[in-house]
């Protein structure tokens, strides 16, 4: 019987099959390519991205987006970016390797921070870029902005402290808990020494070999002698080295109650800051003035750097190794997809070329045509082989009063990378913002502003500086809002007659423990009015702060501190005492070993002789 | 509930079909990966034109598609495993690099954990599947069959016009 394998007459029904599904993938290509690419991008970026339409060209191998949409994850309300037209042109041979290489870009009529007219989501979910936009701004709330404090003083009264509220007296507690942890361990440690035995053996063999006369031993004898005097030197100094082991281990405990009591002091300049802050007492150090009105403000600019960075590290990391990355979203389980870059191949991604332009029109000294280029941003650096470079600036010669400079460089071409960006606008309408504290909010009007960001080794060093400037600053007060004190009062007249700012906050350090500082012209002009309306008062109200927290915390620190010295006098006392000891009886014998071998080199093995 | 009516519906034209048990059971191989992997897979329309093309019965495969649906949901914590292990096993790496970057070799989906883990996984499984889908399907017939044949539902389900666009591609 012939075995028939194939079923001819299913062929028409399959080629029909095969033709409705590519008319249907024809027709819904676009739509479901412009859903694809909103979803991959916002989920991306971190935040929401609309396309208004998307046209694909495949004879071109183009991709034409309209009406795009990015709105900033920090003010949902704004689109960091809208552009009315963006054409993308692929690179054919890429895209049979499923990988996405943009041979140029070009985007039209560019604005930036436009309002949104619905506000785009949060960003949210489990996804990388949520995580980065969480992890920034707990990042940002390390920042110990100091509360700007305007209390008249007349309302400072008697301090009430509850003790149990103070640092000190906790830390005083774990303390002594410690100290008598370390002291059992000591004595623990000596008990388990045992060097009794080895130093009554050791001088009873002393003791005879010194009532002995060598002569009479015989060979015999001065050999066995001999060789008891070496063990029991070699019992003693195992005994020294148990007693080093100690010392060894005393001394990291004593050096941990020592950093113990360090702690207590600075635990009771923590307790004098939390008593001044129930005192709510008005601030006039300049330092912390600054930190108060230009703190956030400023934070806010270098946690958008922050953020981007991050994105960057992740999205373009050095190397070709493989990597994992979430699989897509279906109804089976998504696994993980992993990428093998390929030397002398495509990368997953590469953005070869950009170009944006935007213009900035009306009246102002900005307006002009401006250009922005994007070059080599790639998912894989290490195979484009050069650092991702955007710039914008003016196309074409404008006012010399005002410009807009913008650039970047991302290198990830090795594990040592680094990440910078600065942008230098002068001569702009600076954004206005509230003084946290005061009822009063700054228009810095047309000045200049400038950000520089720069990340090396994936955070492990961080520079970051803005700074603004403006010589037209205008106040505008809250008339609406409850009557002033009149230290605030003080401060709103001081800064009223100010037309000059000049804020500088500076970044350093690194992600995980950054240092911020930040300064302005008002900062000292404040303090210095502030302080000499209160200072005096202030000042008073501090010493009694000190007094009391002093009063509270003595009488537990001291004894911890008499405990603490106790335990480092007494361990050093014991092992001094029975390093003494041994010394002693190792000298003993080796006097008598000398006397043995008749002043040979003690350890020297003497030639055995056959009798 | 109607998917569950397609699936006896399925089952009982099937298993008194024209096939024999061996055609049967290697549609039901066949079918077996469009429920163990991914469904929107690339390798799902070749196995698809394979299951229309080859003297194989479409309803088996129809049949292993539907019954291997939940195995598959079930297998996707094992798939992930097997395909990771698979994609990081250093002495594969070359493989894999160069199955990723040839031209539309990367449309398979194979660098993902589960779409690779489940084929594979049915490659293992599909002589199994056979074996024991044919000693099923001729228990079947050699038992209860003839009694089903003779009952009333049986009957209404073969005289519906599915029934009839369903013998196209009856073996």
């Amino acid at each position: 019987m012939k075995v028939k394998i194939f079923r001819w007459k299913a062929i028409g029904p399959l080629l029909l099959f095969l033709t409705l599904l590519g008319v249907l993938v024809w027709i819904f290509a676009e739509p479901v390519a412009r859903q694809t690419t909103e979803e991959a991008s916002s989920e991306l970026l971190g935040t929401e991205v609309n396309v208004g339409k998307l046209d694909l060209l495949p004879r071109q191998a183009s991709v034409d987006l309209r009406a795009l949409q990015i709105a900033d994850p920090f003010v949902l309300t704004r689109n960091l970016i809208e552009a009315d037209e963006i054409r993308l042109k692929l690179n054919p041979a890429a895209l049979a390797e499923k990988k996405i290489v943009i041979e140029h870009l070009s985007l039209h009529g560019m604005r930036f921070g436009t309002a949104r007219k619905k506000p785009a989501r949060p960003p949210s979910g489990k996804g990388f870029a949520p995580q980065v936009y969480r992890a920034v701004n707990q990042w940002a709330k390390q920042f110990d902005v100091p509360l700007l404090s305007l209390t008249p003083i007349d309302t400072i009264r008697q301090l009430a402290l509850d003790p149990t509220q103070l640092t000190t007296i906790r830390e005083a507690q774990s303390l002594l808990a410690r100290t008598d942890s370390v002291r059992k361990g000591l004595e623990q440690g000596f008990q388990q020494l045992n060097i009794g035995p080895t130093l009554d053996s050791a001088r009873a063999l002393a003791q005879r070999l010194a009532a002995t006369d060598p002569k009479q031993l015989g060979l015999d004898g001065t050999r066995q002698a001999i060789q008891s005097v070496q063990q029991t030197l070699k019992e003693v100094e195992d005994a020294k080295k148990r007693i080093e082991a100690l010392e060894r281990s005393a001394r990291t405990g004593v050096q941990f109650l020592g950093q113990g009591v360090q702690g207590l002091d600075q635990a009771r300049l923590k307790d004098f800051a939390f008593a001044k802050s129930l005192l709510k007492l008005p601030t006039f150090s300049a330092p912390e003035i600054g930190g108060a009105l230009f703190g956030k403000v400023s934070i806010d600019r270098f946690k958008q750097a922050a953020y981007w960075a991050e994105l960057a590290q992740q999205y373009m990391p050095p190397g070709l190794l493989p990597r994992p990355t979430p699989g897509p979203n279906r109804l089976r389980a998504a696994g993980q997809t992993i990428e093998f870059p390929k030397a002398k191949d495509f990368p997953r991604f590469l953005l070869e070329q950009g170009q944006l332009d935007f213009s900035i029109g009306g009246t102002s000294p900005i307006q002009g045509a401006y250009t922005a280029t994007v070059q080599g941003l790639t998912s894989t650096p290490a195979l484009y082989g050069r650092p991702a470079v955007i710039t914008a600036s003016r196309r074409a010669a404008g006012s010399a009063l005002a410009s807009i400079d913008v650039g970047a460089v991302i290198n990830h071409l090795t594990a040592r990378t680094h990440d910078s960006a600065s942008a230098r606008l002068q001569g702009i309408k600076l954004p206005s913002f509230d003084l946290p504290g005061l009822p009063l909010r700054v228009d810095p009007g047309n000045g200049s502003s400038s950000l520089m960001f720069s990340m090396r080794n994936a955070g492990a060093e961080l520079r970051g500086r803005w700074a603004i400037g403006s010589n037209k600053v205008s106040w505008i007060a809250d008339s609406a809002g409850r009557q002033l004190n009149d230290i605030e009062r003080v401060v709103l007249r001081v800064v009223s007659g100010l037309n000059d700012l000049q804020v500088v906050a500076e970044l350093s350090g690194s992600i995980a423990s950054p240092r911020f500082s930040v300064s302005s012209n008002l900062d000292k002009a404040i303090a210095q009015r502030i302080q000499a309306v209160i200072g005096e008062e202030v000042a008073k109200a501090e010493k009694m702060v000190r007094a009391k927290v002093d009063s509270l915390v003595a009488d537990k620190v001291e004894p911890v501190k008499r405990q603490v010295a106790a335990v480092q006098t007494e361990a050093n006392q014991r092992i001094q005492a029975e390093k003494q000891r041994l010394g002693e009886v190792q000298k003993q014998l080796n006097v008598e070993l000398q006397r043995l071998t008749g002043g040979l080199v003690p350890g020297l093995e003497l030639p055995k002789i056959k009798l | 509930m109607l998917t569950l009516l397609k699936l006896i519906q399925s089952m009982i034209k099937t298993l008194h079909s024209a096939g024999t048990p061996g055609q049967v059971a290697a549609g039901m191989a066949l079918g077996s990966v469009l429920g163990l992997t991914p469904l929107l897979s690339p390798h799902n329309l070749v196995i698809f034109s394979l299951l229309v093309l080859l003297n194989v019965s479409f309803g088996g495969g129809m049949l292993g598609w539907m019954l291997f649906v939940p195995v598959g949901f079930l297998l996707d914590p094992v798939f992930d495993r097997i395909g990771s292990s698979l994609l990081t096993a250093p002495s594969l790496r070359p493989l894999w690099t160069d199955w990723t970057n040839t031209p539309l070799l990367p449309y398979t989906d194979f660098n993902n954990t589960i779409v690779l883990g489940s084929f594979v996984s049915w490659l293992v499984l599909a002589i199994p599947i056979f074996f024991a889908a044919r000693y099923g399907v001729a228990k079947y017939r050699a038992t209860i069959g003839e009694r089903v044949r003779q009952s009333k539902v049986y009957k209404a389900i073969t005289a519906s016009q599915v029934y009839n666009v369903y013998k196209m591609f009856r073996p």
